[in-house]
């Protein structure tokens, strides 16, 4: 019937939702793509326009590409125009180069950036961090630019060194010499600067989203341990508060937390308390309305006494007879429904007192004996006394429900036996007797108020179902427990009650 | 003389069958249904025995109020609680305020009415200065049963009706065992096992209160009590 169904708590589930934020990583990548997109559109403007300046500066110099081969005055032009990690070459028109400044690689290798570290044991700790855990981490998604390439580079404007380690941008512009075109200037730089441009601002990003990450999921894991304390705590109240017999036990607390759980637990707290008031109301009932019946029962009682008196027929007398017998049998009733509301008020009063159980069971059983002479009562109890703290005249009340009890489901001839046993810490009184068995299902429920198994019902005494509630109200109030089950040696019920021979008196 | 008996009964029906009942016993019947009405009646001229219910309408304790003020007006005459309300917290109140005796209305009136005799005579005996002839003794305890008034080591215990009659009950034969029932037909009342018990206390105690040993009710378990004559 149940399915295998997967479970999360409140902390897992916000956890879950919270890996909807590993998007923005991505987010961040697309971005320093663009952004890098753009710097080299800016890089490549910057080649073309350093070209066209130097080319401008060798526009109309018809001189200088006369003598073929390397021109030292070119070069001590472009050298002058020439900057770090730019290449000016000029060519001329068989695309010899004539003059050559700059260099592709960088004069100096980068520094590793130590300013922050070495400042506090944080700073230092999250360098280590860094240079352990998210360099390389960095590096497998936008690998870092490569000082360390061969300065060949392939046609054309966008092309990858020989070796394929760096990418190389060039621009270039002709010289004018009149109207001829007398060579070209030829500007190249690695795309370095702006992968490393582009990788400082990833790593960047990622660091912030990535500490954001853990701070957020700190606090979320947090906030959703602090509310599943609170729920679970909440549940856990309201466990408490109805005990297995579905008796309301006690009422929530109600929390003052302004949110819904707070207000979840006062409604619950509210509900308890209407749902106590209905079954004290219950409870309550049966004295209530034997109360009630009490009056109009005594007016009947006293018109017929009243009757009783006067000077009546024969025939009046036994129809008067009848009456008082109904009358009877409905005090009777009353009286019985009242019991176990009367019990629960005596148990508050009763005082215990030490005294000897196999002696009061023992006096019983000679009673019951008495009580149903055509009954068989079987008795075994442990030799020498067993003494108990508790109410004698209520074990005997609930000694008396057992045994009523018994004696009404016994199969005629059969005998009852009764056994009052020692355990480690506790004594058992068992009552067995050959009748039909328990329903299934019933054996918990039998000691409930108002609850009877009995098939069909006799005239004579009435039932109220109140015999057994009787005996766990009892073994209740001494700290035992009562139970019902089928023999397992014939074919009957054993009722037992199992009191603690050691406890805190209530 | 007709004596006067006053019923504070706020329902008419069982109002009228006791009127009924005690006047063809030739008893004078005063019967009020409310507290005010009963109170102004006691201050003109006192009854010679009150018989009170304790929920008066919508006065749910108006039948203590009463006892308590028609104490204060006489300190002997007798009072009857009779009351739907069994339960001993009740019964406790009630005595404690001073009545004599608590019924409830299972009463028959039979029992009733045996019980209002009952008390008239021991009214009528307290005051009169000759010892009465007819009495049990049993050990310490001697129950004068003219007046109905019960001695432990000659110092007056104080027993309502119903007790004295379960005293007498039990200490008639000692060492047998009175059952429950029995308990009940000799000091004609009709309640349940419980109260019995809780009857059975109170006696207890207020032998006890007297003399710290008493030990002569004895529980028997099952059946019901025993009166155990002294061993002394």
């Amino acid at each position: 019937m149940s399915r295998p169904r997967v479970t999360l708590g409140i902390r897992a589930q916000l956890l879950l939702v919270l890996t909807v934020f590993l998007a923005i990583p991505w987010l961040g990548y697309e971005y320093v793509r663009e952004l890098e997109r753009f710097l080299r559109d800016a890089q490549e403007r910057t080649l073309a326009g350093t070209a066209q300046a130097v080319a401008t500066a060798l526009h109309d110099r018809p001189r200088l590409f006369q003598e073929g081969a390397l021109s030292p005055e070119i070069e001590q032009i472009i050298r002058g125009l020439s900057r770090t990690t730019a290449r000016i070459s000029v060519v001329d028109r068989e695309q010899n180069v004539v003059a050559r400044a700059g260099s592709l690689k960088r004069a100096d290798p980068q520094p590793v950036d130590a300013g922050i570290a070495g400042d506090s044991r944080v700073a230092r700790g999250w360098a280590w961090l860094e240079r352990v855990a998210l360099q390389p981490l960095y590096a497998r998604v936008l690998p870092p630019p490569s000082e360390d390439f061969s300065e060949e580079p392939n046609m054309p404007a966008r092309r990858p060194t020989a070796d394929g380690k760096a990418i190389i941008v060039a621009a270039a512009n002709p010289i004018w010499v009149g109207d001829e075109v007398k060579g070209a200037v030829v500007v190249e730089q690695t795309t370095n600067a702006v992968l490393a441009e582009r990788n400082r601002a990833f790593a960047r990003l990622f660091t912030i989203v990535l500490a954001a990450l853990l701070i957020g999921s700190v606090a979320l894991t947090l906030y959703a341990s602090w509310l599943s304390t609170r729920i679970r705590r909440l549940r856990d109240e309201a466990e408490a508060a109805i005990d297995a017999h579905g008796r309301v036990r006690g009422v929530l607390a109600g929390s003052q937390a302004g949110d819904e759980i707070g207000d979840l637990s006062r409604s619950f707290s509210s509900a308890l308390a209407r749902l106590a008031q209905y079954a004290s109301h219950q409870e309550a009932m049966a004295s209530r309305l034997s109360h009630e019946l009490r009056t109009p029962i005594a007016v009947v009682r006293s018109s017929l006494d009243n009757l009783a008196l006067q000077n009546l027929t024969e025939e009046a007398r036994v129809v008067m007879g009848r009456a008082q017998e109904g009358l009877d049998r409905l005090a009777h009733i009353i009286t019985r429904m009242t019991e176990a509301t009367r019990l629960e008020s005596s148990l508050a009063e009763a005082e215990p007192e030490r005294f000897d159980l196999a002696q009061v069971v023992a006096g019983c059983v000679e009673g019951y004996r008495a009580a149903y002479p055509q009954q068989k009562i079987e008795l075994e109890s442990p030799s020498g006394s067993v003494p108990f703290d508790g109410a004698p005249e209520l074990i005997a009340q609930m000694f008396d429900k057992l045994i009523a009890n018994a004696v009404e489901f016994a199969r005629p001839g059969t005998a009852i036996e009764v056994k009052l046993e020692r355990e480690v810490a506790s004594v058992r009184l068992a009552v067995s007797n050959e009748g039909p068995r328990l329903p299934a299902g019933m054996e918990a429920r039998l000691f409930d108020s108002m609850v009877s198994v009995r098939e069909e019902r006799s005239a004579a005494t009435p039932h109220l179902g109140l015999g057994l509630y009787i005996v766990r109200l009892i073994a209740e109030h001494h700290g035992g427990r009562a139970l019902a089950a089928n023999r397992a040696d014939a074919e009957g019920v054993t009722v037992s009650v199992v009191l603690p021979l050691v406890r805190a008196l209530r | 003389m007709s004596r006067r008996i006053a019923i504070v009964e706020d329902e008419p029906a069982i109002r009228a069958n006791y009127s009924d009942v005690l006047r063809k016993q030739g008893y004078e019947v005063a019967a009020y249904d409310n507290r005010p009405d009963a109170l102004a009646a006691f201050r003109t001229r006192l009854p010679d025995l009150a018989l009170i219910d304790i929920g008066l309408g919508e006065d749910i304790d108006g039948g203590f109020a009463l006892c308590r003020e028609l104490r204060a007006l006489s300190p002997t005459v007798p009072i009857i609680f009779l009351s739907a309300r069994d339960s001993d917290f009740d019964i406790v109140a009630g005595l404690r305020l001073g009545a004599d005796d608590y019924v409830t209305k299972d009463v028959s009136l039979p029992h009733l009415t045996a019980r209002i005799a009952a008390l008239f005579r021991r009214s009528d005996l307290a005051t009169a200065p000759k010892a009465s002839e007819e009495t049990l003794q049993r050990g310490a305890l001697a129950l004068d049963l003219k007046r109905l008034s019960a001695h432990w080591k000659d110092k007056q215990v104080e027993l309502t009706l119903t007790e004295f009659w379960m005293v007498h009950a039990l200490a008639r034969f000692p060492g047998h065992v009175k059952d429950r029932d029995s308990l009940m037909r000799d000091a004609k009342i009709v309640v349940d096992d419980s109260t019995i018990t809780s009857h059975i206390k109170r006696i207890r105690k207020k032998f006890l209160a007297l003399d710290p040993d008493f030990d002569c009710i004895a529980t028997v378990y099952g059946m019901g009590y025993r009166w155990n004559a002294e061993e002394r």
